[in-house]
């Protein structure tokens, strides 16, 4: 019982997906925007709900049994408290019930998040450079004849995209392009390929109920 | 009538021929005009479509440029109209003859995808087909994916270290095949992990893929006996932000220094910010995911990567079930079926130029 | 430690650090270095310069702020290009949030161009020689509407005048009137383009996007789907050395700037890999 309902939802819930891509009739139509916009949205509140509450009990958790670095949860639940009360009460575009400025010092949703959220994530984005450097320096090694291949390749382009790979060869930048257009998009088509019939059969598995290790696995 | 005699005087031809029908194959609501071009159309600004529904007063509603000859138009189902079309040269209006009625309805069958309905039969035919056979008991080959085969390993080493296994599943929604594949992963991970009574760590991005995961997790424990040792806070919640999701992993990479890492499911630039880190910590790690951009990443910083569709093929591979195999085996076919189609369309492409390569469009 | 097992484990702390010398020390005494652009690019400019009177171009200004420095000198180089070429240029964002980094690009452009004006004729006036659009969510909209008609989607412009009542509109009413859409995004936005403006109203989609997205891209270029390509800040700055070698136009060029930076970095991996692989030859012989 216990796995036979998720599969039989499961099995109509696909069946009415396949059927929505075959007839465009409005009757059928608004059964589908349905499931997929109203009934989708209100499932993902309540996982949200479920979510943010996993969120701070493993953080009050840690606090409580003073985990390594438990000082720090402390510094999410307040930041999380304060972007939460800031947010709901004080708009979206300073708006809210609540004032979200003092003097010329603002603090609403659209500021904080221009001004914490984005510089972070810029720094964490710009960390890329550093470690492509240092994965690039263990992986590109001589082992073997693909990995020669690849190390071979991997120069070319990285000399030939720079402002002084002209000036090595004139014929290097067109090169460089020929390896980008013609090699890698050849690759690319072969993996795209093998995705897209991937997607088909995995959804047709797990329409027909074949593939359940989502469910925990078993016959 | 001052603009039709102005027309006249200068000579603006009017657009000839006006067709109209029922948009096919849609949901209704859309009539579809064409009409030739005016004979002007090279000096004229465009065309105005007008329409009417008793045949007697037409009011515009819409315009195109000039050397288009179609015009969509929103329309109520079941209202007969009749459209006029006029050539715009900046005051100048000359105006084409009425079409005949018309009037928009729903269809009930999609007739433009029709292609694509002979390919889903085909290749949900050829899956079908071999999951039969499997059925009934043909055995059927996989080749070795080096990184499924590490699983096994993988936990085993976390267990002799008295380490945790960092498992996570990308920033992908719960609709994204990746992040059911990984699910898959995870199921079996979750299982050795409850035999060995090693630790396990699940950090989520999404709300939704969190709670499946909890309860796939949850369900492994059991199904292996040991319910017991399932902590529920093994799998939480992180954050939404993909760099605040990084950040979180990053975290825990070095705090916990997991012995291993997967990281499987759908990445984008992150990728590498937590597969360098997990190198950094001296963990084995097995990424898998498909998203092209970063497969280069995880090739280099992780032990074992699995490229797109063998992520897909994990579970069939993990579990040996006849039936995953049996699927597996009919997308082989259907890859076979797509190369052949290629390599003769190709060559007829290339041999005639002949616009076959027209029916893929 | 022997020699090989020390050029084979270099610290890492020893890689990052000398990879944060070669690129911050070109940023803080910055120079501008010359490029050779390659067709990608070039075929983008081209496009862009033979948009004729009549049509204009749109901008799609759909980068985020983590990848800005990227594509933001792209956003700038093709309103440069534009504005001295006189082109009507239509710009737009897709998402809320990139609103703000599209008006940046836009107001120094016009700034840099308006300080140097003569007469009101010299000068860029807005509504005659651009306009702003502003965000119309979900982004298919836009997509798919403009194809009929500009106006409707975007009935007032960002600052709120009624967009068919802006001169430069009164010709451009859909994409029958646009010569070029370039889309600057480190999404998969731009095969939004192709997929919705492109396969069903013919419009041209060119593309700036981040180099790690870049690979992605390529499938669409060789097809012709992408008119042009922009990669990364080498793309960004292949446009500029385009804008100022063809129409000489002076402003600072962030993206050229970074090109030591850029060329320092990628020779300073590729030093470690050789000698990463130095250790690994001495070791292969060894044994």
């Amino acid at each position: 019982m216990k796995k036979t309902i998720p599969l039989t939802l499961i099995f109509i819930a696909g069946l009415l997906g396949v059927i929505s891509f075959v007839i465009p009739h409005p009757s059928y139509q608004v059964y589908d925007e349905w499931i997929r916009n109203d009934l989708l949205r209100v499932l993902s509140a309540f996982a949200v709900v479920l979510a943010l509450g996993s969120l701070l009990r493993v953080h009050f958790d840690k606090i409580k049994r003073k985990r390594k670095n438990w000082q720090f949860s402390w510094l999410l639940l307040i930041a999380f408290g304060g972007s939460a009360v800031v947010g709901l009460f004080g708009g979206v575009a300073a708006d809210g019930v609540l004032p979200t400025a003092v003097g010329s010092f603002q603090f609403d949703i659209q500021t904080l998040y221009e001004n914490i959220v984005i510089p972070l994530a810029s720094s964490m984005f710009a960390l890329l450079a550093f470690f492509m450097a240092s994965a690039a320096y263990r992986a590109f090694r001589v082992r073997s004849m693909e990995a020669t291949l690849l190390l071979v390749a991997a120069f070319i382009v990285m000399v030939g995209v720079l402002p002084m790979g002209y000036s090595i060869s004139k014929h290097l930048p067109g090169f460089v392009q020929w390896i980008l257009n013609v090699p890698n998009v050849a690759g690319q088509r072969g993996i795209v390929f093998g995705i897209a019939l991937g997607v088909v059969a995995t959804s047709l598995k797990i329409i027909l109920g074949i593939e359940r290790a989502w469910l925990g696995g078993g016959e | 009538m001052i603009t039709i005699l102005l027309c006249a005087l200068v000579g603006l031809a009017p657009p000839t021929d006006i067709r109209v029908f029922d948009a096919p194959s849609d949901g209704g609501g859309v009539i579809v005009v064409e009409w030739n071009l005016s004979a002007d159309d090279a000096s004229i600004d465009g065309y105005d479509i007008y329409r009417s529904d008793n045949g007697i007063d037409f009011s515009k509603v819409g315009f195109i440029g000039k050397s288009r000859s179609s015009y969509s138009d929103q329309t109520e189902d079941g209202v007969v109209y009749q459209y006029k079309v006029a050539a715009v040269s900046d005051t100048l209006l000359a105006f084409s003859e009425p079409s005949t009625e018309i009037a928009s309805e729903a269809s009930w069958i999609n007739v433009g995808k029709i292609n694509i309905y002979i390919a889903m039969v085909i290749f949900g035919g050829l899956i079908l087909y071999f999951i039969y056979h499997a059925r009934r008991g043909k055995k059927l080959f996989i080749r070795k994916i080096a990184g499924l085969q590490a699983i096994d390993d993988a936990v085993g080493r976390a267990t002799e270290m008295g380490k945790p296994i960092l498992y996570t599943l990308g920033l992908g929604y719960i609709e994204d095949i990746a992040t059911i594949a990984s699910l898959n992963i995870l199921g079996e991970v979750a299982k050795k992990t409850a035999q060995y009574d090693t630790k396990l760590i699940v950090p989520n991005a999404d709300p939704i893929v969190y709670t499946v995961a909890r309860e796939i997790v949850k369900e492994s424990y059991t199904k292996v006996g040991r319910p017991d040792a399932y902590d529920p806070d093994s799998v939480f919640f992180l954050a939404r932000e993909q760099m605040a999701y990084a950040a979180g992993i990053d975290g825990i990479m070095t705090r916990e220094r997991p012995a291993t890492n997967f990281l499987v499911g759908y990445f984008a630039a992150e990728s590498l910010v937590l597969a360098e880190t997990g190198a950094a910590t001296g963990a084995i790690q097995i990424a898998g995911t498909d998203a092209l951009a970063q497969l280069p990443f995880f090739v280099t910083a992780c032990d074992y990567t699995l490229i797109g569709e063998e992520l897909y093929a994990a579970s069939a591979y993990i579990s040996k079930r006849p039936l995953l195999l049996g699927a597996i085996k009919g997308e082989d076919w259907a890859k076979v079926i797509i190369a052949a189609a290629l390599i003769v369309a190709s060559v007829i492409g290339l041999l005639s130029r002949f616009p076959i390569l027209n029916l893929f469009q | 430690m022997k020699l090989y097992e020390r050029l084979m484990t270099i610290d890492r702390r020893i890689i990052y650090g000398i990879l944060l010398g070669v690129v911050t020390l070109p940023l803080i005494f910055p120079s501008v270095v010359k490029v050779t652009p390659m067709s990608p690019v070039e075929k983008l400019f081209t496009a862009v310069d033979n948009t004729t009177n009549d049509k204009a171009l749109i901008l799609d200004c759909s980068y985020s702020p983590q990848i800005k420095a990227e594509v933001e000198p792209m956003a700038i180089a093709v309103l440069r290009h534009a504005f001295k070429t006189r082109k009507k240029i239509l710009v737009l964002s897709l998402y809320v949030e990139m609103i703000g980094l599209a008006t940046r690009a836009i107001n120094q452009v016009v700034e840099e161009f308006n300080s140097n004006a003569q007469t009101y004729e010299d000068s860029l006036i807005y509504g005659r020689d651009y306009v702003f659009l502003g965000w119309q969510p979900p982004p298919i909209v836009p997509m798919l509407g403009m194809g009929e008609s500009i106006s409707n989607i975007y009935v007032v412009d960002y600052y709120g005048n009624q967009t068919d009542t802006l001169q430069m509109m009164e010709r451009i009413r859909n994409y029958n009137d646009i010569s070029i859409l370039v889309a600057l995004s480190g999404s998969r936005i731009p095969i939004s383009w192709v997929a919705y403006a492109q396969n069903r109203y013919g419009l041209a989609v060119g593309v700036g996007c981040t180099a790690v997205s870049g690979a992605d891209f390529y499938p669409y270029y060789q097809t012709g789907q992408f008119t042009g390509l922009m990669v990364g800040m080498k793309g960004a700055a292949e446009y500029e050395e385009l804008v100022e070698a063809n129409y000489g136009v002076k402003g600072r060029r962030v993206a050229s700037e970074a090109m030591l930076s850029l060329t320092y970095a990628h020779l300073a991996i590729i030093l470690f890999i050789v000698i990463g692989n130095i250790g690994f030859f001495l070791h292969r012989r060894r044994k």
